[in-house]
Order: C-alpha cells, then sequence, then structure tokens
C-alpha cells in the first residue's frame, strides 16, 4: 500500500506553504469576482488552490485521470455555490480544499460499494456558513512544516487512525473492524489525535 | 444530546467519519444554528483543511486548467442556440402554470418555477438532449445547477404512482432528483418538470414510475433514458 504524504515529512513543499499563505484581503477580492461570474476569477482561483486541490484528490483517489474529473468538479461545485460565501468572513482555501476531499472520499466510498451514510450530509459539511473566520488560524503559518510536525507527535495507533479517517474515510465502526480494535478505543485514538493537531497548530498561529 | 456530549466527535463530523447518533445530532445542532457546536465545528474544520498541508504534492496536467477555465468562460452565440425551445418551454410552463384546459379554476402563476426554469435554460453551461420514443418525446435541458424537462406522451399512471426524475452519474447509484405528475392536455399527458439542484455528476438523465412519494431507488425500468 502506497504510503500518503504524512509519512514523508522530510519532503519540502514551498508551494504548499505558499498557497496556504493567504491573504485574507486576496481571498474577499477573488469571491467577489466569482460571485459576480467574473471568468477570470476561475483562472484566479485554479492557480492559486488547483495544484493542491489535485493533490489532495490524487492522494486519496489514486488515479490521475479520475483526479481531474474530480477537480473539474470539485471547482464547479465552488462556482456554483459562491454566492452563499461571505467573501468579507468565509475562507475560500480550506472550503474549497474541504469540498476536494470530499468529492474524492465520496468517489472511494462508491467505488468500494461501501454505504455511503454521509452521502445526504455532504452539502451540510460543505456549506461555507463552516468555513468563516478561519483565516486567522490558517494564513500567515508555515502550515505543511507545522502539521508534519504535529503528526509526528501522534503515537502510531493515531497516526493510523488520522491516515484511515483521511484519505479512506472509514467511519469508526470501520475502523475497529479494520484494526480489529473495540470502537471505544477507535474512538479514544481519534479524539486523542485530533485534540494534538489541533493544539499544535493553534499553537503555531499563536506563535 | 447536548453540546457537552458532541463535543467530543465535532472532529469526526468534520472530517465526514462520525456516525448516528452523534452525526445526526450534530447536525441538527448545526441546523438550529447552536452557538457552541457551530463555533466546535468550525474549530474542527481548520483542522481538517490544515491536513491537506501534509499531503504529497503532485502537479496536475495543464489541460486541467483549460478545463476549468472553459467550464465558466462564457460562449458566443450558445445561450441562442435553443431558443426556440426556450420559447417554447416557456410558453409551456406559462401553460401548466396558468390555464389548463378542462380546470374550472385556473390556478395562480407559478413565478418561481418561470425564475427556476430561466435560470437553467439560460445558463451559457446548459446542456439539452432531445428525446422520443413511442412512450415518451420531448427534451432535457441540464444545467450545473438543475435540470428542466419537458416531455410529451407520457404513460398514464395508475392510482398512487408518479413519474421520479434520477440523475446517473458515470459511476455509482442513481440519484433521485424529485417526482412529478403530468397533465392531460388535449390529447395526451405532459409535463414541466423543474429540478433545482447540483448535477455535476450527472452522465444520464432519465424517468421511471414509482410509487407516490417517490423512491430512494429506481424499482422500475426508465421509459425515459437520455446521455448527456
Amino acid at each position: 500500500m502506497m504510503l500518503p504524504g504524512f509519512f514523508f515529512p522530510g519532503a519540502g513543499f514551498p508551494g504548499l506553504i505558499l498557497a496556504l499563505e493567504l491573504s485574507g484581503q486576496h481571498d474577499e477580492d477573488l469571491a467577489r469576482r466569482l460571485q459576480r461570474r467574473d471568468p477570470d476569477a476561475m483562472k484566479d482561483l485554479y492557480d492559486r488552490f488547483g495544484r493542491l486541490a489535485y493533490s489532495v484528490v490524487l492522494a486519496i483517489v489514486r488515479d490521475s485521470s479520475m483526479a481531474e474529473d474530480l477537480v473539474q468538479e470539485t471547482f464547479l461545485r465552488v462556482w456554483n455555490r459562491i454566492q452563499a460565501f461571505e467573501p468579507g468572513r468565509g475562507a475560500l482555501g480550506p472550503w474549497l480544499l474541504a469540498i476536494a476531499r470530499n468529492r474524492a472520499i465520496d468517489h472511494v466510498r462508491s467505488s468500494a460499494s461501501r454505504i455511503d451514510r454521509n452521502a445526504f450530509e455532504l452539502d451540510v459539511r460543505e456549506h461555507p456558513s463552516l468555513f468563516v473566520d478561519m483565516e486567522r488560524e490558517v494564513q500567515n503559518t508555515d502550515h505543511a512544516r507545522v502539521i508534519r510536525a504535529a503528526i509526528v507527535k501522534l503515537n502510531p495507533n493515531q497516526r493510523k487512525v488520522i491516515e484511515l479517517a483521511y484519505y479512506e474515510g472509514l467511519s469508526q465502526t470501520e475502523m475497529a473492524t479494520r484494526m480489529g480494535q473495540p470502537l471505544g478505543t477507535i474512538k479514544t485514538w481519534v479524539r486523542a489525535a485530533l485534540t494534538i493537531l489541533r493544539q499544535e497548530l493553534g499553537q503555531a498561529v499563536a506563535a | 444530546m447536548n453540546c457537552e456530549e458532541l463535543r467530543g466527535e465535532y472532529g469526526a463530523w468534520a472530517l465526514g467519519i462520525a456516525e448516528d447518533p452523534e452525526r445526526s445530532e450534530i447536525a441538527a445542532h448545526l441546523a438550529r444554528e447552536c452557538s457552541e457546536c457551530v463555533a466546535g465545528v468550525r474549530s474542527a474544520m481548520a483542522t481538517a483543511a490544515a491536513m491537506s498541508g501534509a499531503v504529497t504534492e503532485a502537479v496536475p496536467p495543464k489541460r486541467l486548467r483549460r478545463r476549468i477555465v472553459a467550464m465558466v468562460s462564457p460562449e458566443p452565440n450558445r445561450a441562442f442556440a435553443f431558443l426556440p425551445w426556450a420559447v417554447s418551454a416557456l410558453l409551456a410552463i406559462a401553460l401548466v402554470s396558468v390555464a389548463i384546459p378542462g380546470r374550472e379554476k385556473a390556478p395562480a402563476p407559478n413565478v418561481s418555477k418561470l425564475e427556476q426554469a430561466l435560470s437553467i435554460l439560460n445558463d451559457p453551461m446548459a446542456k439539452d438532449v432531445t428525446f422520443g420514443d413511442p412512450a415518451a418525446r420531448g427534451r432535457v435541458f441540464v444545467s450545473p445547477g438543475g435540470v428542466v424537462l419537458i416531455a410529451a406522451h407520457l404513460p398514464k399512471l395508475e392510482a398512487n404512482r408518479t413519474f421520479e426524475l434520477w440523475l446517473i452519474p458515470a459511476a455509482g447509484n442513481p440519484v433521485p432528483a424529485g417526482t412529478f405528475h403530468a397533465e392531460t392536455v388535449a390529447n395526451g399527458s405532459s409535463a414541466v418538470y423543474v429540478y433545482q439542484g447540483a448535477t455535476a455528476n450527472a452522465a444520464v438523465v432519465a424517468v421511471t414510475v414509482e410509487p407516490e412519494g417517490g423512491s430512494p431507488q429506481p424499482t422500475t425500468t426508465p421509459f425515459i433514458v437520455t446521455k448527456l
């Protein structure tokens, strides 16, 4: 099984770092242009987030052709839903990346014939209102370095469940089956892992 | 469940891996704009978003940018290509909405339905496909934001049955896109149905006959199948 990006902390990705060092004003201007249906705004949106969105999707679906289709679908979804986005408060990058990951996970679940219990809630989890006031936390931080450093602090079980969650969208029950562990144990590992990641990211922002 | 009970599952919910009852409960709290859950979920979403920073970088092919830009670039004259059908569709909607032969009272104009149809018909990205066989014929317009179906010579429905529209992806199960009934006009049954919703995945549009209220998945063979 190909190891996902989590396990290569030594690799440097300045492009990824820059992609997430967003200017709040830049986000706002771009969102407004998208809302005005400016086709050039789509070019700018892709130039800023296209590579990262493609990287996320490809890491999950592991098929370059499918990744292209899903990234295209992602940008179309942003275009169709941008009117609900609040330019002055919303975080365009995190919203787009959430949509991209959801498309990829949806595809993986469908391909594996897994019952998609979350099918009807994809729209809820992608609603722009959940991605407001996030810019303070994601801009001006060395995200790639911070998140990789945070992942290193997870123990192997915590790292494993985060990998299964992020790259395969396994439910905690499915993880329990895969790892041969009680559901309660899995939930403990997931919560602990996310708490550590959250704390490390929060400390990085505060610094 | 209260917020304290749900707090530990915000992260799982943000990653799309929460399960019931917490999954539904969090959705319900968000729906009623519970301030604590909204704040907690937003924080969890930020963490989930940040995780993308650890992904191995991959370079997309140059054609992907062209594809995405082409989606939203206006094509000259495309908006007028189906004008005759657009006019017919609008008239059909107005007719169905305003005056139906045989009815004692004319229903109030369905302005909202008309506006929905216009937004779909006028979308430069809308595709339109004509279909026709002995069972039914007509045209379907599909934009990223919805579907307008105009069909005539529809089969007669038995009691407690309805027509149901489906959006079928290239891979995966059909997605239900609402139910509708036909109106008996002149010598046959016709329908103008407007569906407002995302259609990005749709490769095929189909119509089946289902029990009243619709079905989560088709239970009969489609009698309208249009490949987009």
